[in-house]
């Protein structure tokens, strides 16, 4: 034990905090990604040593995935695709004045979710890497598709809504199905001289950035822009309108959502915006107020972002108990390991004892920075808002540029498909379609279709969704109970303003 | 210290920092190779191999010219694209023998390198390209493979299709399709993605032998048989002089010697006129084909003097590679001659 204090110097703890707050910097601008900031500063490790390198990068980690937090709810841009589903009741409370107290929401249920993520991890590593090797094909396809559900039950016209979905997983189609994923290479859904830019399709996060940043500045452009986003009501000063008593009744969810955070990230390939998404369904299928979600409700965010800061943890039990990355910011770590000359794998608990207490207390400690840089400097960051729209918007629309630009090192096209789905986004809203259901159908389409079409090569038939494992059988009843509950929801609603119009 | 001696020396180190600024930048200058220089690789991961040994060479060139050099991990087409773009020399790759395997596959966005692009020096050799199967396997060596599979049962290998982790599957098929004629389609391929698919084949016995490596599967060999996850090597694709050259200890705790079983004449894989397969991943350098020659003539001497100088070796070596410098015109050669011979496997068994 004395060993592993001598390790824990003060070089260590300040690598932690500057990586958190490094990180939260990388996810708060839009384009920018906890992978991108953990892959930028991966070099500066060589000179570091294990230790002290894996301080900075796990810091990073935390804090590039709580960064996404603050473009998703004060400008409607998810800072990284995990923080998809808290632009949908983060930005609605921004707009209500309750952008302060939206963030400090998500701020402490993001350190709910690293922490038991993190306890979770510490205790039960590699049993969870036993249990997510019994996830194949079939059953990553059957949690997606339960993620997917939620198309159906936040739509406010389910049909249009399912429509949207639709043509989201379409738009995810286009390009390839890669060889790096067992495909067969060939493009699709495309013209023949679109092939050189649409080989590997539409990038994940220009689409994000262009249909929620760009579509909503369109749409604000067209309103004539004046003052702030209705900054004049924001309350600045003690709390910002938070208390800690938002929390009571909603504990179930916090400790529910960072579970299927946890869950979710210990499943390589399936991804943050998965564990958010699927985390955001569970909340609005079990929530009392549910038709709350999606118009700038606390419970919202608190299951979108205990679910993706609880993803660290998750991600970090394939790696760290198997040798396989959860996500693509842990494949990056693998990165550092190697570079260290450390194996990661089945044995590398039991061999590494030093290390893994190491990285554990920068896991713990790393989302403490993170809640207090974030929860105090909160009241300072907010305060975009009071920026008057005709100086704030330019300066989104060239940091939307520039991120765009950055995500693949400097695609021009990526810069295109930004304003592509900007013109989408916007011409989709006057259309009457749905934008959350479209992105959330673009976010999830291209896993659906690898993990379906391999499940069906694997066995051959249809029968492997229904009879693969007891694990495939419950996730089709919780399938089930999903859509039977967004059916019954939506009769409800309808028949409750029906009563309510007069005749 | 008094004033004027603190001035003087004050003076003194600025104008040594001048000598030594200057003397850098003119060195930096000297070379036509100048300015930022993106060394991309035909990988997205920073995990991987290619990352890890892209970043040892091109620190290691970094220093030796005195220029600032970056890895980026673009992934194949994009590097390509990249390449295609600048001749100026600032944007250089390194990739692998899939660069090659990939055109004569047929996968797309995979053009005939030795045609479109300069070949550059290779670097090094990653021995560590495996099959394995789950511990409790019926098959014992990869002879008991090829009979199996000759006598009409089917035997299922997971790969990712289309370059490194194909060959050795096609080899296979030519060594049984040379020993039991038209048995070779018993030998079915799973296309996978990830190593963790590939695992993840093995462990819900979707596959009987997957593709891996020395380095992410060793701790796998490991296990006690009774766990699902435990695997066992049956075949290592290096030549047996490669594996002799990785150090002593091998990899984790599975040491040369061991290794060496693995690899021919322990495990052959006949194709033909008395030859075996064999199969080393090697890294090399691709430039602009309108790259100036200066250029190409200023890496291969720096590493030449990088390599005569011995610490690189020694990197490589820690990181389990096998140092392989060949300058570019003799490097050109040689995979062009490499590439012939797999390209005879694959039209054998198409």
């Amino acid at each position: 034990m004395l060993d592993i204090l001598s390790l824990l110097d003060i070089t260590f703890f300040l690598l932690a905090a500057l990586g958190a707050l490094v990180g939260i910097v990388f996810g708060a601008i839009p384009g920018m990604t906890a992978t991108m900031a953990v892959a930028v500063c991966l070099p500066l490790t060589y000179a570091l040593g294990l230790n002290h390198g894996l301080a900075l990068l796990l810091g990073l980690y935390v804090g590039g995935i709580s960064g996404g937090m603050v473009p998703a709810v004060l400008l409607n841009i998810p800072g990284t695709p995990s923080s998809i589903t808290t632009t949908f009741d983060g930005f609605p409370m921004a707009q209500k004045g309750e952008g302060e107290r939206a963030l400090r929401v998500c701020v402490v249920a993001s350190l709910v979710g690293g922490l038991i993520s993190a306890a979770v991890l510490f205790l039960f590593a590699p049993l969870l890497a036993e249990f997510s090797i019994k996830f194949s094909y079939v059953e990553k396809f059957l949690i997606i598709l339960l993620a997917l559900t939620v198309i159906a039950s936040m739509s406010r016209n389910m049909l249009v809504g399912i429509f949207s979905g639709v043509l989201g997983i379409w738009l995810s189609l286009i390009g390839t199905y890669s060889i790096s994923d067992g495909g067969n290479g060939h493009t699709r859904l495309m013209f023949d001289f679109l092939e050189p830019y649409l080989f590997e399709g539409f990038s994940l996060l220009p689409v994000l950035i262009g249909i929620f940043g760009i579509a909503t500045i369109l749409l604000e452009a067209e309103e004539g822009i004046k003052g702030g986003l209705g900054g004049k009501h924001v309350k600045f000063g003690k709390g910002g309108g938070f208390s800690f008593g938002i929390f009571r009744g909603r504990l179930t969810n916090l400790v529910r959502s960072s579970f299927i955070g946890t869950f979710v990230g210990m499943l390589p390939g399936v991804g943050g915006s998965a564990a958010s998404v699927l985390a955001y369904t569970q909340e609005k299928n079990l929530s009392r107020d549910s038709d709350e979600m999606g118009k700038g409700a606390p419970q919202g965010l608190i299951a979108s972002e205990s679910a993706n800061n609880a993803l660290t943890g998750g991600a970090l039990i394939p790696l760290l108990s198997l040798g396989i990355p959860g996500d693509s910011t842990t494949a990056v770590l693998i990165g550092a390991f190697t570079l260290q000359g450390i194996q990661v794998g089945p044995l590398f608990i039991p061999e590494n004892a030093d290390t893994w207490y190491v990285m554990m207390t920068a896991l713990v400690f790393a989302n403490i920075v993170m809640f207090f840089l974030m929860f105090y400097a909160i009241k300072h960051i907010a305060k975009v808002v009071l920026v008057p729209k005709y100086i704030l918007y330019p300066i989104i629309v060239m940091m939307c540029v520039v991120g765009a630009y950055a995500i693949n090192y400097g695609i021009m096209f990526d810069v295109w498909t930004l304003l592509i789905f900007g013109v989408l986004g916007y011409l989709i809203q006057k259309v009457g379609l749905e934008v959350a259901p479209l992105i959330i159908g673009f976010i999830l389409g291209g896993q659906a279709e690898i993990y379906f079409v391999k499940s069906l090569e694997s066995a051959g038939s249809y029968g492997i969704f229904f009879t693969k494992s007891p694990i495939a059988v419950v996730l089709w009843g919780l399938i089930a109970a999903s859509v039977a509950f967004s059916v019954i929801m939506s009769l409800k609603s309808r028949a409750h303003r029906r009563m309510e119009s007069p005749q | 210290m008094s004033m004027p001696s603190i001035c003087k020396t004050l003076g003194t180190s600025v104008l040594m920092a001048g000598m030594a600024f200057g003397s850098a930048a003119a060195m930096a200058a000297d070379g036509p190779l100048r300015g930022n220089v993106r060394v991309v690789i035909g990988s997205t991961s920073t995990g991987g191999d290619t990352y890890q040994n892209s970043s040892i060479v091109a620190d290691a060139l970094a220093e030796h010219l005195d220029i600032n050099m970056k890895v980026d991990a673009v992934g194949a087409s994009s590097a390509f694209r990249f390449l295609d773009r600048d001749a100026r020399g600032n944007t250089l790759m390194i990739f692998h023998d899939q660069s090659y395997l990939g055109n004569l596959y047929g996968v797309q966005g995979y053009d005939d390198i030795f045609e479109k692009y300069t070949i550059g020096p290779t670097v090094a050799i990653n021995p560590g390209n495996a099959y394995l199967v789950p511990k409790d396997s019926p098959y014992e060596t990869l002879d008991d493979v090829i009979a199996a599979v000759g006598n009409g049962e089917e035997v299922r290998v997971a790969i990712q299709p289309g370059g490194v982790s194909e060959i050795g599957f096609s080899a296979l098929k030519n060594a049984i399709a040379i020993e039991h004629p038209g048995m070779e389609d018993n030998l079915v391929a799973v296309n996978t993605g990830s190593q963790a698919d590939k695992n993840q084949q093995l462990f819900d016995d979707q596959a009987d032998m997957i593709n891996g490596t020395v380095q992410a599967n060793e701790q796998y060999t490991r296990l006690p048989e009774d766990d699902q996850k435990a695997m066992r090597f049956l075949w290592l694709t290096a030549r047996q002089g490669t594996i002799e050259q990785a150090p002593e200890d091998g990899l984790g705790q599975t040491t040369r010697e061991q290794l060496l079983q693995y690899v021919e004449p322990n495990v052959s894989v006949p194709m033909g006129n008395g030859n075996n397969f064999t199969f080393d991943k090697e890294f090399f350098f691709l430039y602009n084909k309108d790259m100036d020659q200066a250029i190409v003539d200023q890496i291969d001497q720096a590493l030449a003097e990088i390599y005569a100088e011995g610490e690189i070796q020694e990197t490589q070596k820690n990181s389990f590679f096998i140092p392989n410098f060949k300058p570019s015109d003799e490097a050109a050669q040689y995979l062009e001659t490499k590439m012939s011979v797999y390209e005879d496997i694959i039209t054998n068994i198409q």
